[in-house]
């Protein structure tokens, strides 16, 4: 829905422009502008949320064995990442170590994961944003442009011009949004394969999987991934090709969505050979894992420490309709290394939601916090961004420079992932190199490479279970106790960035829980500081290459910016409770019952 | 109350799912052990899948992996 006024600012000609609900994403985000169309650039932008859930609220005082399979449901897209990162939370609280073929089979799933959404999000989802029709509409000459181009990788993919691979991404008739659907069966079969079902694991538990890891498995899976093979060969180059056209034919694009380069990693796939789950040794395991975590700050690492990471978080508000917990119960003081812990750090964070009318002028707007990341080098409360998730990834584990498996490369500069033979095409491998910019196209780019990084790391991950099943070490769980007190953190990345889950455990029940996904560090408003959030902040003074004037305006610069940080609003709050609320008790009848609904 | 939001009153406690101390935990330590065919050193048997003679579905030569069916 798109709402206009005008309103006369200083000497500048001033549009407010909203979009709200913004389609083609999860949830409710609004985006609220105001647009000096004379001067073709964004003046302001703010990003609310009118969605309140409620988890850390609610998850007090429940059993902590529960808590991946309750704030899985925290999102219907990306659900297993979080029942992946609160096993990890709970091992660290239980003192458990997963079994190393049960680790191989966790990551395979994750794997699966990133291939089935990142495929799904970027050409059903994305790419409409870039396809022949809407190009039509809002970039008419571009279109005319595109049609004598040559796409550069032509004899890879098959389309000749840059008007051809548009054509191909208009939704429902294109060939590769079709194909890209089948993909993301297939992927999302290889996930329940691993973790049983999608999007809710069944078969993740602390301590193990419940998955019977068996020959078959694995061979079922590769099967699988050697079918999609074909189509990662075929979609990066066409991405390539694309996002190449655009900064040649648009000059002045790298401009739109560009924001400081301040990106969050918080690691990926666990190694079995390093992790211990124990957070004294955490910085170690850390830097083990498959994708390295990490800050990157202006084009440097900052740290690649998940102790560093995890110390210096802060949950600000500002602009979010809460009240402050200055006054509430501090649960964690000391980490188990004996730095001190801040008050606004998600282990001490006591959730007291506050419902007001949304105030877009200078008041609260939106149901999300502002997580920020302390730079305690200059006192910066910095409003960190995922870059989408992949971005933020790759140039991680690139700079880091320690990942490398064969299948997969990081050079210090950029990543190198080599693809086997495919049934179609022999071995590739691509090169994502470090990007000038974060901005709308490296953070879209980014993503398709990291389905190829994903489906490179399958196979190192297929070869390293497949071992351990060869060797008969089939053991895929280990047994725990529950401790009374205990304290656990989980660091994982959710496909579309950075997620963590912060548990504190008294008398054998959660006294406090927070799960931090990318989307409230990415969508957070304004924080106390005045800071805007990464939405706001890459819109906010973006020139505008919109062909179309303010009556037919469509926002597609701000919509292709928005939608390239992969926006996902379920998990960006953590329960309605209106007039209307009903609470049942319902059994739900097993097999065998002709009871619908 | 929640924060300021005034809630019903609840007609199931918060820690309803929350252990009851004396009942059987599958996952406490030492029932790995107890699990039929699951060998102390991380190996398994076909009796993790049947119990039905498993010892005559187990490999002929002890140095084969022993990979029973799911």
């Amino acid at each position: 829905m798109t709402i206009r006024s005008k309103e006369a600012q200083e000497t500048r000609q001033l549009v407010e422009m909203s979009w709200d609900p913004i389609t083609r994403i999860i949830g409710n985000l609004g985006i609220y502008t105001k647009i000096d169309f004379n001067n073709k650039e964004v003046v302001e932008c703010k990003s609310t949320s009118s969605l309140f859930r409620g988890y850390s609220v609610f998850m007090r005082g429940k059993d902590p064995r529960d808590s991946h399979f309750i704030t899985s449901r925290i999102c219907g897209i990306c659900g297993d990442n979080h029942a992946t990162c609160s096993v990890y939370a709970q091992n660290m609280a239980y003192g458990v170590k997963t079994p190393p073929l049960g680790e191989w089979i966790i990551n395979l799933g994750e794997a699966a994961e990133y291939m089935f959404d990142h495929t799904l999000f970027q050409d059903n989802l994305v790419f409409v944003d870039y396809c022949e029709q809407i190009v039509k509409e809002t970039n008419p000459t571009l279109l005319r442009r595109a049609e004598t181009t040559e796409a550069p990788h032509g004899g890879v993919h098959g389309y000749r011009t840059i008007a051809d691979i548009m054509r191909a991404f208009n939704p429902f008739t294109g060939a590769m949004y079709r194909e890209a659907l089948q993909v993301s069966r297939i992927t999302r079969e290889m996930f329940c394969l691993m973790e049983g079902r999608h999007v809710h694991p069944s078969t993740l538990y602390p301590g193990g999987v419940g998955t019977v890891a068996t020959p078959q498995l694995f061979t079922d899976y590769l099967s699988r991934l050697l079918r999609v093979l074909d189509f990662v060969k075929k979609v990066v180059p066409v991405n390539d090709d694309l996002f190449d056209f655009f900064y040649e034919a648009l000059p002045g694009y790298e401009e739109v969505g560009r924001r400081r380069t301040m990106l969050g990693c918080w690691g990926s796939f666990q190694d079995p050979a390093v992790v211990d789950y124990d957070y004294r040794n955490m910085g170690e395991w850390g830097r083990g894992m498959f994708v390295t975590p990490g800050i990157v700050l202006d084009g440097e690492l900052r740290t690649t420490s998940l102790v560093d990471i995890n110390l210096g978080m802060r949950i600000l508000l500002g602009s979010s309709y809460y009240d402050d917990w200055v006054n509430e119960e501090v649960f964690v003081t000391h980490d188990p290394l004996g730095n001190p812990v801040d008050r606004r750090h998600p282990w001490n964070q006591t959730t007291l939601p506050k419902p007001q009318k949304r105030d877009l002028a200078d008041g609260n707007y939106s149901w999300v916090m502002s997580p920020r990341w302390y730079d305690d080098r200059t006192g910066d409360h910095l409003a960190l961004d995922t870059g989408g998730g992949a971005l933020a990834r790759l140039w991680t584990t690139a700079l880091a420079g320690i990942v490398d498996t064969g299948a997969v490369r990081a050079t210090g500069h950029s990543v190198e992932i080599n693809l086997p033979k495919s049934a179609a095409l022999p071995e590739m491998r691509f090169e994502w190199k470090i990007p000038k910019w974060s901005n709308t196209i490296e953070r879209n780019r980014a993503r398709i490479y990291f389905v190829a990084y994903s489906a490179a790391m399958a196979f190192h991950f297929l070869d390293q279970a497949m071992a351990e099943v060869r060797a008969s070490r089939t053991q895929v769980f280990a047994d725990f106790d529950v401790p009374d007190d205990a304290i656990g953190c989980g660091f994982h990345e959710a496909v579309r960035g950075v997620l963590s889950h912060h548990m504190v455990i008294r008398d054998g029940k959660i006294a406090n829980y927070h799960p931090y996904p990318p989307t409230p560090w990415n969508a957070s408003p304004r924080d106390i500081y005045g800071t805007p959030g990464p939405y706001e902040d890459a819109v906010q003074g973006m020139h505008i290459f919109e062909e179309n004037g303010p009556e037919k305006f469509k926002g597609i610069d701000i919509m292709r910016t928005v939608r390239s940080f992969d926006p996902c609003l379920p998990c960006g709050v953590h329960m309605y409770l209106g007039d209307g609320k009903v609470l049942k008790q319902v059994h739900s009848p097993t097999l065998g019952t002709s009871v619908s609904g | 109350m929640t924060g300021t939001i005034k809630v019903g009153r609840p007609d199931a406690r918060p820690d309803m799912t929350a252990h009851l101390k004396g009942v059987h935990e599958g996952n406490a330590v030492g029932n790995y052990e107890q699990q039929p065919g699951h060998l102390p050193d991380g190996r398994s048997t076909a009796a993790r899948s049947t119990g039905i003679n498993p010892k005559d579905r187990d490999p002929i030569d002890p140095a084969m992996p022993n990979l029973s069916p799911a």
